[in-house]
């Protein structure tokens, strides 16, 4: 998995490639338009990362290049402007997502978890398991140590986003889209408490908790050795 | 060019009127006293004009004229000023009493006038029943009438000008002290600047025309000075909220580094200035989010909605929050609506988590839709101690808190959500305004049905 960051501010360039790099991903970074560019087009990438304002040639030339050269490499944009028309425009020209500075760093590893798992998992899982958790997508069930335990609708869903993409933190704006399609920014603990809600079911009276807070990033499922 | 002084424009607008009034009441005076002294001329050549006639009586040829010319001169010679010209029934000239009279003279029937070596003459040719006798013409010195006439028409001139000059130099001086409120407002609005907005026209002094003027002017100043007195605590506002965050951050980093930690030490620094920049970094966005809709770059993208199935979505988002504190969250109604989804949720969902926050446990939230003619209308109403009158219209100001006593720092919210709400339905064409008693607050949301 390689990435391609074009990004002409050397810190945020430096910091997003360690967080990449330490995420699993091996990175390189463009600091201007025509080397990104021509990165772009000459390497092997399996998703850009590119700031719209560059020098040289802009976000949106890039992708019109890498696009008329007929690769279909996963585009994510990133951006202080956030005006609706360049949205539209960027979506217009084949970007993928959108991203509007200043982001946390966690939302951009779930988006680009997001973009690369897009059509890659084609295998119809019928059912999903962590340690001695596992959920029934069939018969939409869940159980833990061989005990069911009785979910909501939301619940579920929300057991199932952890659960797919376990081990990944995931930040609340991103389980309050995925799960309640709320698509807006907003600082309410809704989230805090639906997690809160689900523990009590899942975690509470087993010894080894799999929902664990990442503090100021959000939640992730994994097993950890205690 | 350049423009013209209110003032002089006055003046010479009021001298124009003076002349042309003096220089009409003139001319009638002149033409009335020269048809005057065409009726005496008249009467006194009709007078002389007998008197002839009976000197002539009987006369039917040259010889008798001849006979009788003695008397016709001696009547002549007590009319120093009146002339004569007798000639033969044929038109043949028999006799004329003066020897400057010109050959030709007009001989049509009537009073007419001319003009001989300089002098001017009114001229009569009576007419006449008999056609044997001779025919007369009479001719009246007139000059000492034209000099009166001409020394009336420069009488006339002078007035006009001077009534002009006059009227001219009186009006700049009453336009001069009846403008002086104007200048006065404008010495004051010369004042005005960022930091004298509270300066105010005394209009109950001033004339009504400009009474008016100065109660629009002073309306101004108060808008303005609204304005800029929201502006203002709007800058302060941020540079307050960020300061605690920002020093929070800077006092725990300096601290942090003083001295070497173990890494639980740094761990728990970094993540508690992760809280903090989190938490500048959304009021950032919000704020953007605001100067954009304030540059009217907020334009929503439209598509059919029904609201029943939106508030249903958040509430049923907020339905867990709502169970933690015994909240009963309801809706009733429905309507369709052409609107962005995730402006209107995220305009509803500040709504609903401020109602959260200001209900007390075992409280209830009512979202109602209904229908009108030409909106569409959502209020969202809570139970809880309501808003004070006073502070209802500040409420959707930024930063504005109903807690007097605010505190900020991570946890609280930056008071930016009302705000945003006001901009989002704003931007649809809408209104939202606050009504409030004690026991229930209610927002109320009205949307025009068309967008």
């Amino acid at each position: 998995m390689k990435l391609l960051i074009v990004e002409d501010q050397a810190k945020t360039g430096q910091y997003l490639r360690q967080g990449l790099s330490e995420a699993g991903f091996s990175t390189e970074l463009a600091t201007d338009g025509i080397t990104g560019q021509h990165l772009a087009l000459t390497g092997d990438y399996s998703l850009l990362i590119l700031d719209v304002m560059l020098p040289g040639r802009d976000g949106w030339q890039i992708l019109q290049a890498v696009r008329s050269a007929g690769l279909d490499i996963p585009v994510l944009f990133l951006t202080a402007r956030d005006a609706v028309e360049d949205r539209v425009h960027g979506l217009e020209l084949g970007a993928d997502d959108y991203l509007v500075k200043p982001f946390a760093f966690s939302e951009l590893l779930a988006r680009v978890r997001s973009l690369l798992r897009r059509g890659s998992s084609t295998t119809q899982e019928t059912s999903l398991q962590l340690a001695d958790l596992r959920l029934d997508l069939i018969r939409r069930r869940v159980e833990r140590a061989g005990q069911r335990i009785d979910l909501t609708a939301k619940e579920f869903s929300l057991l199932e986003l952890l659960l797919r993409r376990q081990g990944e933190v995931l930040p609340k704006s991103l389980i309050a889209s995925q799960v309640w399609d709320m698509n807006f920014d907003s600082d309410t603990n809704v989230i805090e408490v639906a997690i809160r809600r689900l523990r009590l079911k899942i975690d509470d009276n087993h010894e080894h908790k799999l929902i664990h807070t990442v503090r100021g990033m959000g939640y992730v499922l994994e097993e950890r050795a205690h | 060019m350049r423009r013209l002084s209110l003032s002089t424009r006055l003046a010479l607008l009021f001298a124009g009127c003076t002349a042309v009034v003096s220089l009409f009441a003139g001319v009638l005076f002149g033409r009335a006293s020269e048809m005057h002294f065409v009726e005496l001329d008249q009467q006194l050549m009709e007078s002389r004009l007998a008197v002839l006639r009976s000197t002539l009586h009987g006369v039917d040829s040259l010889d008798t004229f001849k006979q009788r010319l003695p008397v016709l001169l001696q009547d002549l010679n007590h009319q120093p000023d009146l002339a004569v010209r007798v000639r033969g029934p044929d038109g043949h000239p028999w006799f004329d009493s003066s020897t400057r009279l010109p050959l030709e003279l007009p001989t049509q029937p009537g009073l007419g006038s001319l003009q001989i070596n300089g002098t001017d003459y009114r001229v009569l040719n009576p007419r006449t029943d008999n056609p044997d006798a001779p025919q007369l013409t009479l001719l009246l010195d007139i000059t000492h009438h034209q000099h009166f006439l001409q020394r009336m028409q420069h009488l006339i001139w002078m007035t006009v000008g001077l009534s002009a000059l006059a009227t001219a130099l009186l009006g700049a001086w009453a336009a001069r002290s009846g403008l002086r409120p104007l200048r006065r407002m404008s010495a004051i609005a010369g004042s005005v600047s960022a930091d004298s907005l509270n300066a105010r026209l005394p209009h109950a002094q001033m004339p009504p025309e400009l009474a008016e003027l100065a109660i629009a002017f002073n309306a101004m100043l108060e808008r303005l000075d609204d304005s800029f007195q929201r502006l203002s605590a709007f800058s302060a506002d941020i540079a307050h909220e960020l300061r605690t965050p920002l020093s929070n951050v800077l006092t725990h980093t300096q601290v942090t580094l003083t001295r070497p930690r173990d890494i639980e030490a740094y761990k728990e620094a970094l993540h508690s200035n992760l809280e903090e920049l989190q938490w500048m970094a959304q009021l950032v966005n919000d704020m953007l989010y605001l100067a954009k809709a304030d540059h009217g770059l907020l334009t929503p993208h439209r598509e059919p909605l029904e609201l029943a199935n939106e508030v249903d979505s958040l509430l049923e988002f907020y339905a867990l929050l709502a169970e933690d504190s015994q909240i009963e969250l309801t809706r009733e109604g429905r309507a369709q609506i052409a609107g962005d989804r995730s402006m209107l949720r995220r305009a509803l969902s500040n709504l609903l988590d401020n109602a959260l926050r200001y209900t007390p446990t075992g409280g209830a939230i009512k979202v109602v839709i209904s229908e009108a003619a030409a909106a569409v209308r959502i209020s969202l109403s809570n139970t809880g101690p309501g808003v004070s009158a006073e502070l209802l219209p500040r409420l959707f100001d930024r930063f504005y808190r109903a807690d007097p006593a605010r505190s900020e720092g991570s946890s609280e919210h930056a008071g930016l959500g009302l705000a945003i709400t006001q901009s989002i339905i704003r931007a649809h064409g809408g209104q939202i305004r606050c009504e409030s008693q004690e026991g229930w607050t209610q927002f109320v949301i009205e949307l025009p049905r068309n967008t």
